[in-house]
């Protein structure tokens, strides 16, 4: 009986996914390379073809430090196989940054727009090109037509998108839209790091990322840590994140109260 | 004034003369595109190679002088082999003035020595032996008139009649790649206009295309009634010739023209034009994607529609001042960076900040220590960690050497706070000195 059902959800789960996909071919999956955050996410991995929501806690809302860490560190490997367009509204990304966690800084266009709906047009226009395999942008709200345009455009040549949630210095909190067509969303703020035993200074970059949305997938919450960053090395691992300790309950709601948001 | 009552005065003003002879000679391209101004009150217009687009040179000529007396303006016109002789006609000669191929030297054997652009203290000269035309000029043996006339007469002589080439700074860089389009009636309707830059593009393309060449900046002139000649310009950030491509670039910058009484011709212009291979046009698809498919035009839309500063590749430079370690190469077709790449080992910040950020309460145990707290945008933090100092001195060979010093230094430090917060600041100058360091945030990790 149990194993009908099983077959038959998973018939469902299929049926479901093509409508979803809309009939294209899967753009696939980037796997973090841990069970632990690879089970929450449909298809073992962060999806191709899809935008993806970051955003930060706290003051990192205003100066996105970490979002954008996390952003560059997850697209790292998509990065050594296309070109990069970051869209900036303030051009303070700095690329030594980028290439100490690892990020081919050669294959990173830069582009500083005027307003939030340039940013979102120039978005679109870069995920649509051939060649490109991974676009950022520093926006403050997606709505809902926006998003939309976003997906279609990501579905065009499976290029990822990854939106970076970001205030202007000192500008009011928005409401959030309600709903989202992102694939995911995560939270992402710095977290303190562990330097070996006997050994002084700071140890590799940690973040504490939770997964808040997720389309066909569950909801967590871990510490990542980016283990090769700032040496030699940091070009060369297959994926520069590395999962150190698991957060958040998985089998229940996202309900809890983080303590990030309290401060 | 007394003598003649009615006589009209008016100030002169020499700057809104020269702002009038650079509109003339813009006005002038859509004759040939190599107009150089004769400050104060001439131009030169090289016609080589453009007379048959108008049936020859007395037409052309014909054409020009409606033209110019229907703007109302006064004027005297010759063409001649060699800039010389035809400043020479204009000036001195009979207004409209064709000089046959070679024929100048008798034509300008008439005409008085000022005809020949001299200084006035050799005019003077010539002058006052009593040689009143070119012709007596041009009989006496050489080495006597250099001698006596200096060389500059000798030069303007040889100019006049072509034996040395004379060098004109044209108005434009000269280009061969010039095209143009006339119409029997004024155009100004939206879609014209984009119908014939369209038109035009396409016309210069193929001449680019059938000589393998391509252009990274073209420029199309819209040539109105009234002689103003709005123009509009488009840069490619790799070499291209694709008429379509450009013509999509150019059109959302046609609304910024503004047609008047209606464009009776455009012209186009490709600059830093330079040997493009043709391509071939891949059947397999899914093969790695060329650079010309997909990253050339949108490089393009972007850095024309937001401006060519606004779309970049980082690229390292040597510097050790964080700020100036990494400039801004266009986004395509940059040569590779000669500098080294940057030192991964070196921790360096995601955000950096244009100004550091001053810091407030910071405190350090010692003078060389790291701050065990400070206060940034109005928040405490308490460091937990902290590595450094990484001291980074000033550029001191490039400033003014009574400025350097060995106290402008910057001592920086990577410290994280309780939250996990990571920051990158640095103490500007040494403890022990006259003023007190302060201590600045410049960067964010994430």
């Amino acid at each position: 009986m149990s194993d009908f059902r099983a077959t038959r959800i998973a018939a469902l789960a299929a049926k479901i996914a093509a409508i979803e996909s809309g009939g294209r071919a899967k753009a696939g999956v980037l796997p973090f390379g841990d069970a632990r955050l690879d089970g929450c996410l449909p298809g073992g991995g962060l999806a191709l073809g899809r935008w993806h929501e970051i955003v930060g806690a706290g003051l990192e809302a205003e100066t996105s430090a970490a979002p954008a860490a996390f952003a560059a560190l997850a697209a790292t490997p998509l990065a050594r196989t296309g070109e990069a367009v970051w869209v900036l509204r303030r051009d303070d990304l700095w690329a030594p940054g980028l290439a100490g966690l690892g990020f081919p800084p050669e294959r990173l266009i830069q582009v500083c727009v005027r307003d939030e709906a340039e940013a979102l047009a120039v978005m679109e226009d870069a995920l649509a090109t051939v060649g490109v395999s991974a676009v950022f942008a520093e926006v403050e709200a997606v709505d809902l037509t926006a998003g939309r345009r976003l997906q279609l455009a990501c579905e065009k040549r499976g290029a990822t998108g990854f939106v970076i949630k970001r205030r202007p210095f000192g500008g009011k909190a928005r409401t959030e839209a309600a709903g989202s067509v992102a694939g995911t969303r995560w939270r992402v703020a710095s977290a303190p790091s562990e330097p070996p035993a006997g050994e002084f200074g700071l140890g590799a970059p940690r973040l504490r990322v939770a997964l808040e949305r997720c389309r066909g997938g569950r909801t967590g919450e871990w510490i990542l840590e980016a283990s090769a960053a700032y040496s030699w090395e940091a070009g060369d691992v297959a994926h520069p994140l590395r999962l150190v300790a698991d957060l958040g309950d998985r089998e229940l709601a996202p309900a809890q109260p983080r303590e990030r948001r309290a401060a | 004034m007394a003598l003649v009552p009615g006589l009209i005065t008016a100030e002169a003003e020499p700057e809104a003369d020269a702002q009038a002879l650079t509109a003339l000679v813009d006005w002038c391209v859509r004759f040939s595109p190599a107009v150089a101004a004769d400050r104060p009150d001439g131009l030169f217009l090289d016609i080589s190679g453009v007379a048959h687009l108008w049936g020859g040179e007395g037409e052309l000529l014909a054409d020009f002088r409606a033209r110019l007396a229907a703007n109302g303006l006064p004027f005297r016109l010759a063409i001649a082999d060699t800039p010389g002789a035809a400043w020479a006609l204009a000036h001195h000669g009979r207004d409209g003035t064709i000089a046959p191929p070679n024929g100048q030297g008798e034509l300008l054997a008439h005409l008085p020595p000022a005809a020949l652009r001299l200084d006035p203290e050799a005019a003077a000269q010539i002058e006052r032996l009593g040689l009143r035309r070119l012709g007596q000029l041009m009989e006496i043996p050489r080495a006597p008139l250099g001698r006596r006339f200096g060389a500059a007469t000798l030069d303007r002589l040889d100019q006049a009649l072509g034996r040395t080439a004379e060098a004109l700074a044209f108005r434009r860089p000269a280009t061969p790649w010039v095209d143009r389009l006339a119409f029997f009636e004024p155009i100004s309707a939206p879609e014209d206009m984009a119908r014939v830059t369209e038109d035009v593009t396409a016309k210069l393309c193929a001449r680019l295309e059938a000589e393998s060449q391509g252009g990274r900046r073209f420029e199309v002139a819209f040539h109105r009634v009234d002689g103003k000649a709005p123009a509009i310009a488009v840069g490619l950030s790799l070499p291209g010739r694709d008429a379509r491509r450009i013509a999509r670039l150019l059109q959302p910058k046609l609304e910024t023209v503004d047609p008047g009484f209606g464009v009776e011709s455009v012209t186009i212009a490709a600059y830093a034009v330079e040997p493009v291979g043709g391509r071939q046009v891949r059947i397999e698809a899914g093969l790695e994607a060329a650079v010309e498919d997909g990253l050339a035009p949108l490089v393009d839309r972007l850095a024309n529609r937001l401006g060519p500063c606004a779309v970049w590749r980082a690229a390292p430079f040597e510097s050790h001042v964080p700020e100036l370690s990494a400039t801004r190469t266009p986004a395509l077709g940059a040569p590779p960076p000669q500098a080294q790449p940057w030192n991964r080992e070196a921790p360096r910040p995601v955000r950096l900040f244009r100004r550091p950020e001053p810091l407030e309460q910071v405190v350090a145990l010692l003078p060389d220590d790291p701050p065990i707290q400070f206060r940034w945008r109005g928040r405490l933090h308490r460091v937990q960690r902290a590595e450094g100092p990484e001291r980074i001195g000033e550029e001191w060979w490039k400033g003014d050497i009574a400025d350097a010093s060995i106290t402008h230094v910057r001592d920086y430090y990577r410290v994280e706070d309780a939250e996990g917060g990571r920051f990158w600041l640095f103490r500007a100058g040494l403890y022990g000195g006259g003023d007190a360091p302060k201590w600045w945030l410049h960067g964010l990790f994430g």
